[in-house]
């Protein structure tokens, strides 16, 4: 059980900045997860917070205790690697009790910690055996459990999801999540996988370039995302951006782009005359009406993508392919002419310049 | 599944377009020749000195030679036996041997380690694991006279104290350059996560690196022994009468009254004996430490 906290931290690799200026804070007992494409610094980040890169510049807190010019070793908590790094010389119950056998621990309390790690995470019957003769499912598990042994205060997860397979992957997901709710160990989990930082955890961080550019929980970043990045990062398929110009319209405010007018969100005293947006849509808040004729946004579908439980259909509109969510059911065909339609105060408004939000 | 099974099987093995018979043929022979080759300028020798030793000397020195022997004979290593004080000199090769070869691994195994994994200031790594390279770029009498004399003022003349010293140096830069490539492909993750684990450098290093590379310094481990067993010119050159290896006991047979060919060769098969059971012994860690990396497990 520990509080984490980043002050100013940053991260040169000689000329090139990894991580900028990062002031974080992580609640004792959360589940944090630092999120963004590869390069953005995220492992970095959880590199210095391990104690396994240095920090450039800044502090990092534990438990309100400067660990900045830690070992490792000395900083009590455990790390789960994308390649597992279990060691291949020793057998399954080796490599578990590994860490408390060069902390001294006496034998008979490594073996029942062991046995009950094992236990808990379903290779009791693997204990035996070597790494290379386990799947990669089973590496995956005992990398955890070697975690786990540890009971440390801090628990570091590097990519843990993303050498399994994609059923796996999902299936290991949510026993992540039933396994650390139980435990109430903070959590720091740092993965490129927009749906893993979406379901497991309780806050996320999202990253771009050593910057972050968001931190809140998962649904304040779906709903009110600061910048175009958090709103493109988050959702699958992604959200659609559009470029529009403000414009008067009948009933107040509209936002016209090429080949469509959508009525604007509310507040609209901030927005003049003139002004150019970028309007972000996300797919399921698009609503398609059949009538297309005189619609303010007509064009025809281009692609239909059965899902399964939803079924996604791709338009032109604005110069972009527009992905729309519908139900699975739907009889829509390429070809069909169809107008759209968003509920205005569904709408994400985006500076162009700066790509940040309009709508706080 | 009945109807992709009714399909009937292709004979495919029948419709397959061979190579044209003449240049599989004109390929067996080149490979197989090249293999009998290499298989004659090992193996000639090395049965023309096992039969040697079996001969008499009317046989070993007939004109034409003679290759198979019709009236052996264990002459030679009786003479061998009564007259040399064997044990002592085989004693000496042991002890030199083993002690060079376990200094070299030891301490190269070490330089190796931090040329690999450290990253010294100024770029060092790389210009000190050259300069070790350079120690055997020229050759080593080169160094004979101006390295007897150290060795004489130090007192050590005709020790296996000398040996020993000479042949951890000579084997040093050897271990090091091959170790800092097996240490480099010992995944970087595996260190990190047994810093997580509470390891400083030190356990890092026994407890993780150097068990995963077992086979690696097995590998040059023999190497380096075999490179002290056989070595002649510094042994010759170090050693009077106490602290001679087998090599120089065997370079003793030429003597101004003609060549000793039957004790001579006899001691050579005696030579060759341990380090060829040693190798076949550890064959498999050979070829896995000298093969390491190569392959993706």
């Amino acid at each position: 059980m520990a509080s984490v906290e980043f002050v100013h931290v940053s991260k040169r690799y000689g000329r090139v900045e990894a991580v900028s200026d990062l002031s974080l804070r992580i609640a004792d007992g959360e589940f944090m997860t630092l999120v963004g494409p590869s390069g953005c610094g995220k492992s970095t980040t959880l590199n210095m917070l391990a104690g396994l890169d240095e920090v450039s510049a800044g502090e990092i807190l534990i438990d309100d205790e400067a660990v900045t010019g830690m070992p490792a070793s000395e900083r009590d908590i455990a790390m789960v690697f994308q390649s597992y790094a279990l060691y291949p010389h020793m057998s399954v119950r080796d490599n578990l009790g590994f860490a408390l056998k060069v902390h001294g621990e006496a034998k008979a309390a490594i073996a029942a910690k062991v046995d009950r790690a094992a236990a808990m995470l379903g290779i009791a019957d693997l204990l035996d055996r070597k790494p290379r003769q386990l799947s990669g499912g089973q590496r995956q598990r005992v990398a955890l459990g070697r975690a786990l042994v540890r009971e440390p205060r801090l628990f570091l997860l590097d990519e843990p999801l993303s050498n399994l397979d994609a059923k796996l992957r999902v299936q290991m997901r949510a026993e992540l999540r039933l396994l650390f709710d139980r435990l109430e160990t903070t959590v720091v989990f740092v993965t490129h996988d927009q749906a893993e930082a979406m379901t497991l955890s309780d806050r996320v961080a999202i990253f771009d370039r050593g910057v972050v550019q968001q931190v809140g929980t998962p649904m304040e970043l779906y709903d009110a995302p600061a910048n175009t990045f958090v709103a493109g990062f988050l959702g699958s398929p992604p959200m659609t951006f559009l470029e529009a110009t403000v414009a008067d319209g009948a009933a107040g405010p509209m936002l016209a782009g090429e080949g469509f007018a959508l009525a604007a969100p509310a507040p609209r005293d901030r927005l003049r005359r003139g002004q150019p947006v970028v309007v972000g849509i996300r797919p399921e808040d698009i609503e398609v009406s059949r009538d297309a004729a005189g619609h303010p946004a007509a064009t025809a579908i281009s692609l239909v993508e059965p899902m399964g439980s939803t079924t996604i259909v791709y338009a032109p509109l604005g110069g972009k392919l527009i992905a729309i969510e519908t139900d699975k059911g739907t009889d829509l065909a390429p070809g069909d002419p169809i107008g759209i339609g968003v509920p205005p105060d569904r709408l994400h408004l985006f500076d162009p310049e700066t790509g940040r939000s309009l709508s706080a | 599944m009945a109807a992709v099974s009714s399909v009937p099987a292709r004979p495919a093995a029948r419709s397959r377009r061979r190579p044209s018979s003449v240049s599989a043929v004109s390929w067996g022979l080149l490979r197989w020749g090249t293999i009998a080759l290499a298989l004659l300028a090992v193996l000639v020798p090395f049965f023309w000195l096992v039969s040697t030793s079996f001969k008499r000397e009317v046989d070993y020195l007939a004109d034409p030679p003679r290759f198979l022997v019709e009236n052996w004979t264990l002459a030679g290593y009786e003479t061998l036996f009564s007259r040399n004080d064997l044990g002592h000199f085989f004693l000496n090769s042991v002890v030199v041997t083993l002690a060079s070869t376990a200094l070299a691994v030891t301490l190269g195994s070490l330089a190796a380690y931090t040329l690999a994994r450290a990253r010294l200031p100024f770029k060092l790594n790389g210009a000190l694991a050259f300069w070790m390279l350079l120690t055997r770029m020229y050759p080593a009498i080169a160094t004979a006279i101006p390295y007897f004399l150290i060795i004489r003022d130090l007192q050590l003349l005709d020790t296996r104290w000398a040996l020993i010293v000479t042949y951890t140096a000579f084997n040093l830069p050897f271990v090091v350059w091959l170790m800092i490539g097996f240490f480099e492909e010992v995944p970087a993750e595996l260190e990190r996560a047994a810093m997580i684990d509470g390891c400083g450098a030190w356990q890092r290093f026994t407890r993780i690196v150097l068990p995963i590379s077992g086979p690696a310094l097995v590998a040059t481990a023999i190497l380096s022994a075999i490179l002290a067993w056989n070595e002649f010119l510094f042994a010759v050159m170090l050693t009077r009468t106490e602290a001679k290896t087998l090599p120089v006991v065997m370079a003793g047979f030429i003597t101004d009254k003609g060549m000793l060919w039957d004790q001579m060769t006899a001691l050579g098969v005696v030579t060759v004996l341990p380090v060829l059971l040693f190798a076949l012994a550890v064959q498999r860690y050979l070829v896995r430490g000298l093969t390491l990396g190569a392959v993706k497990e």
